[in-house]
């Protein structure tokens, strides 16, 4: 972090280094944020592209020495995007209850579990979600932004 | 109506729990996302088997969840304990939810999401190891009140400093008392001048900081 200039105060934490958390750690880190990632296997990094300028750190982001070592009282966004639908979850709830991160987000698999945090202030990235909109949109133009 | 409760995961409790909640008048539907525990735990024709994993609100959906009175989730992993307890809340609005955890750290988010009851293995199975290893002769102890009132069985021997002494001459610290004395033919409620015997057994109900002192006073060791 003390190596490039930072444009802003934002402090990014991403949790879990798929294709999903790597893409998104290195764009953040190309628009010079700062950005730190965890994932529990180090071999996940890999992923990252060889211009990442943000953290890594290995371990379990559900326990909270790990997340204390992520400095995440001093986060502005925490972004869940493990493989795992109750992991996520988890994570993101520590972070918005016990640690008051203000912008939480986390990518869920399976929409009908949000009700569950609907009440949270915790946003929600649904893939299916997306694509249903997306692939309705594109084969019935007429009726935009159709609900599922 | 009987009244359903319905055990998520976990088979060896689950079967024992099963067991006993049906001897209580339950009605119990077992959750077992593995198919070859689930055949057994179906051998118990009272027990109504869903095989799948508990997390997933169609699996609860197919167990008949909604309104059901008790939910006990039992899965190893407390992130799904912490997501099958908040839709056995939120989605299927179940009376009563109670949740193992295994970090101690997180009780306090499981409380605040809503989960009713919370027991922490790793605090229990600790407990009771200690009991065991340091406290000789004292039978049972139950953690209780979130784990600030403990309940003993004190065995009274011969060489116990309160034997034929009466209830009022014990010196017990505050904060603790012996709710009943169970001798060989029965069980007394004491009273001040309700005498103790060598070969009773004093239950002890005493804030855990007290414990180890009424014990002492007890026992005359430690």
């Amino acid at each position: 972090m003390k190596n490039h200039t930072k444009i802003s105060n934002t402090y990014t934490v991403i949790i879990g280094c798929g294709r999903l958390g790597a893409s998104l750690a290195t764009e953040l880190s190309n628009s010079n944020l700062d950005v730190l990632i965890i994932d529990r296997d180090k071999s996940a990094f890999r992923k990252l592209s060889p211009a990442y300028g943000g953290l890594t750190l290995i371990g379990d982001a559900l326990d909270y020495k790990v997340l204390e070592e992520a400095q995440i009282n001093k986060a502005t966004t925490l972004i869940a995007v493990t493989n795992n639908d109750n992991s996520n979850i988890m994570v993101a709830q520590i972070c918005k209850l016990n640690f008051d991160v203000p912008r939480v987000l986390l990518r869920l698999y399976d929409p009908e579990i949000k009700c569950i945090f609907s009440d949270m202030g915790i946003e929600t990235i649904s893939p299916v979600t997306l694509s249903i909109d997306e692939i309705s949109k594109r084969i019935n133009p007429v009726k935009r932004g159709a609900k599922i | 109506m009987k009244k359903h409760a319905v055990l998520i995961g976990s088979f060896n409790r689950a079967r024992s729990l099963a067991d006993s909640l049906i001897n209580k008048g339950y009605r119990v539907t077992a959750i077992n996302s593995s198919y070859d525990k689930s055949v057994v735990l179906a051998e118990n024709r009272e027990i109504n088997v869903i095989n799948g994993d508990g997390s997933k609100p169609f699996v609860l959906d197919d167990a008949n969840i909604e309104y059901a009175d008790l939910a006990i989730v039992l899965t190893p992993k407390d992130e799904d304990n912490l997501v099958i307890c908040q839709l056995c809340k939120k989605k299927f609005k179940v009376k009563k939810t109670i949740s193992i955890l295994n970090d101690p750290l997180k009780s306090s988010l499981f409380y605040m999401s809503g989960v009713d009851s919370v027991i922490c293995e790793v605090n229990a199975i600790t407990n009771i190891i200690e009991q065991q290893a340091f406290y000789d002769g004292i039978v049972t102890m139950i953690p209780t009140g979130e784990g600030k009132i403990r309940i003993a069985e004190v065995p009274i021997l011969e060489s116990s400093p309160v034997v034929g002494k009466k209830m009022w001459e014990i010196n017990l610290p505050k904060e603790s008392v012996i709710g009943c004395i169970i001798h060989g033919e029965g069980t007394t409620i004491p009273r001040g001048d309700t005498r103790i015997n060598c070969g009773d057994k004093l239950i002890l109900i005493s804030a855990a900081n007290q414990e180890m002192n009424a014990i002492k006073e007890l026992t005359g060791r430690l």
